[in-house]
């Protein structure tokens, strides 16, 4: 365990009967850090949450939490809090009864119960509604009195599952500067569990990008977004081209290489130890990609436009090749105005060497 | 307020028409008769306060309220303490399935007629019953279980027991699992859950359940009657005794408000209980 790790998960496998909801899961957090963990439903993000939770016990493996082994101590010998999905906040209780029931359950005195409530009921700003009934609550002060019921006995690490995905998209984003602030002032470590991509890359140091109970890449988002390491996590993305495609050679500069409609060269760095014949998956983002008129004779791959997609600013083009090459481009208005992007008519695709990643894992 | 649409009210009109035939107008007609009088063992319609002021100077009537009250209590403290451990293990230990059996269980007590029942419970609580027979083996009792408050209580309790269980089961079956998980996450250990979460998170339930018990043991003729020997009388007793002496069917009739308004009383203040709220 590296110095400054506070979990540590070592090998966790965890089944359910036959089905494995988490399969070797191997890695730290450090002490202050924002991990998201992401993945669709079921890819076992929430599992592995509950299990440094004390809410599940690995079938095998250790997790360690701050230098100690947990396995098989109860979550309510941990200092783990958690904001559930749902809050799971007691309705028959006030805001404040709420705040400070984990100082109740360990026997804090009436009077320091009450001071230091009132503490987070301050910082989350929601003094105000001390002494209402969690009905009369909006959406977002619900969110803040979880926090402070969560943080009230100032633990080293908070756990999330998915605590903002019931809020509309305003108060999503307002969500996601609170808990990044929070968790910069108190530098204590956030573990958050999100299905959602801009909600992960957004707040986190380091995500982990989970499927089907596995692993797919640890990261920050910025190295996840750009060397994507498997065609998973490329796809999950959304935003990448995937070619397969086989080396044919050495080319200048790097590895030439046959794709579905043409070839292209792999840059040395990307592609270091090859030899002819080598199967490989390399992606090109659709920011990158280049799109012209059909010329008489144009470099590049020929394609049919699908349809587009307004993003903002920009829009995205959805093409086909004529072997079913799924090719996405994404241009601003202005780029695209001279381009005949009706559904049906043919574009020219191109993009550069230095644009092209080959996915390591594949 | 929003108006009725027409639809609703032809939806509401049976029973609106039952409550008013089968229950307001019977109560209207039990006020009434508390104020006739009888003379030569013939009711006579009048507006006399005679019953009233009768039955409630009476020290024997008095007796028999506070009687039939703590032992309605108890019947309904008793039977949702003894419940509530089946209605949790049920709710929360048992699969879906075994849950489902054990609802159709429940259930099945209630095929036989309340009065059969407690006819058999005498073969089990006489002296020379079942239960003291195995008591003389080991060389113990005879214990007296019949026709003391003992009895009465067994008899209330085989009534209520499989519908509060059930009544309780049902609410305890919406407790939502997350708050039972955040208070072990907050560090309230397993029994203290129970009582500071899973509890107040069922509470309308489990005091419509105990609430159920009161109004079905305060009202109960059969088992103080037939266990508990009947006397010193229950007021559902004494209300048989005053019609069978001297037809009087008024004074009954007061008895009968009185216990009325009790239940009354008593259910508005258990459910204004029940959903009262924390907090402002």
């Amino acid at each position: 365990m590296t110095s400054n790790a506070i979990v540590k998960f070592d090998n966790v496998v965890k089944k359910f009967g036959d089905f494995v909801a988490v399969e070797r899961a191997d890695f730290e957090i450090a002490q202050g850090e924002f991990l998201a963990i992401m993945g669709s439903s079921g890819c076992g993000k929430t599992t592995t949450l509950r299990m440094l939770a004390g809410l599940e016990d690995p079938t095998s493996g250790n997790i360690y939490l701050d230098g100690e082994r947990v396995n098989g101590r109860a979550t309510w010998d941990r200092d783990t809090p958690m904001v559930w999905q749902s809050l799971a906040l007691f309705p028959f209780l006030t805001v404040q009864e709420n705040v400070e029931f984990s100082l109740k359950m360990r026997g804090v005195g009436k009077a320091e119960r009450s001071q230091r409530a009132r503490k987070w009921l301050d910082k989350m700003q929601i003094t105000e509604f001390a002494d209402r009934n969690i009905a009369q609550l909006s959406g977002g002060q619900r969110q803040r009195v979880a926090l402070a019921r969560a943080l009230v006995t100032e633990p080293k690490i908070l756990l999330l599952d998915e605590p903002l995905s019931a809020l509309d998209a305003h108060l999503k984003v307002r969500m996601q500067a609170v808990l990044s602030n929070l968790q910069k002032d108190l530098g204590i470590t956030f573990v958050y569990v999100t299905h959602s991509m801009s909600e992960a890359f957004s707040m986190a140091d380091r995500v982990v990008i989970m499927s089907r109970g596995q692993i797919e890449q640890i990261g920050t988002p910025e190295e996840i977004y750009r060397q994507p390491h498997n065609r998973f996590v490329a796809e999950f993305l959304g935003s990448a081209n995937i070619f397969d495609a086989v080396v044919e050679g050495k080319a200048e500069g790097g590895w030439a290489v046959k794709h579905e409609g043409g070839s292209t060269v792999i840059p040395m760095a990307e592609l270091e130890n090859a030899k002819p014949g080598d199967k490989i998956t390399f992606i090109v983002s659709a920011e990158n990609m280049q799109l012209s008129m059909p010329a008489a004779d144009h470099d590049g791959i020929e394609a049919t436009v699908v349809g587009d997609e307004f993003v903002g600013g920009t829009a995205m083009i959805f093409l086909e090749t004529s072997t079913g090459q799924e090719i996405k481009v994404q241009k601003s208005h202005d780029e695209l105005s001279t381009l005949n992007r009706k559904p049906g008519s043919k574009l020219i695709v191109n993009w550069t060497s230095e644009n092209c990643h080959v996915l390591p894992g594949e | 307020m929003k108006r009725p649409s027409l639809f609703s009210l032809v939806l509401a009109l049976p029973l609106l028409v039952w409550q008013l035939a089968f229950f307001l107008f019977p109560l209207l007609f039990l006020i009434a008769i508390s104020f006739w009088t009888v003379k030569m063992f013939q009711m006579q319609p009048d507006l006399n306060f005679g019953n009233w002021q009768r039955i409630l100077t009476r020290g024997v009537f008095w007796d028999a309220y506070l009687r039939t009250m703590i032992l309605a209590t108890s019947a309904a403290v008793l039977t949702s303490a003894i419940a509530f451990p089946a209605s949790y293990a049920i709710s929360f230990k048992l699969s879906d399935t075994a849950k489902r059996w054990m609802v159709f269980i429940l259930i099945i007590p209630f095929f036989t007629s309340y009065l059969v029942r407690v006819y058999s419970l005498q073969v089990f609580l006489t002296d020379a019953g079942i239960i003291n027979a195995a008591l003389g083996y080991i060389g113990l009792g005879p214990l007296p279980l019949l026709n003391n408050t003992f009895g009465t209580l067994v008899g209330m309790m085989t009534l209520c027991l499989p519908l509060v269980i059930l009544l309780q089961t049902f609410s305890l079956n919406f407790v939502n699992r997350d708050l039972i998980e955040a208070a072990h996450n907050l560090r309230c250990g397993r029994l203290r859950t129970v009582f500071a979460v899973v509890v107040p998170s069922a509470k309308v339930g489990l005091v419509v359940a105990a609430l159920f018990a009161f109004i079905l043991s305060f009202g109960d003729f059969v088992s103080p009657l037939y266990l508990g020997g009947g006397n010193p009388p229950t007021l559902s007793i004494m209300i048989t005794d005053i019609t069978k002496s001297g037809q009087q069917w008024p004074r009954a009739a007061v008895v009968a408000i009185m216990m009325i308004g009790t239940l009354m009383t008593v259910a508005f203040a258990a459910i204004t209980y029940a959903y009262k709220e924390r907090g402002k």
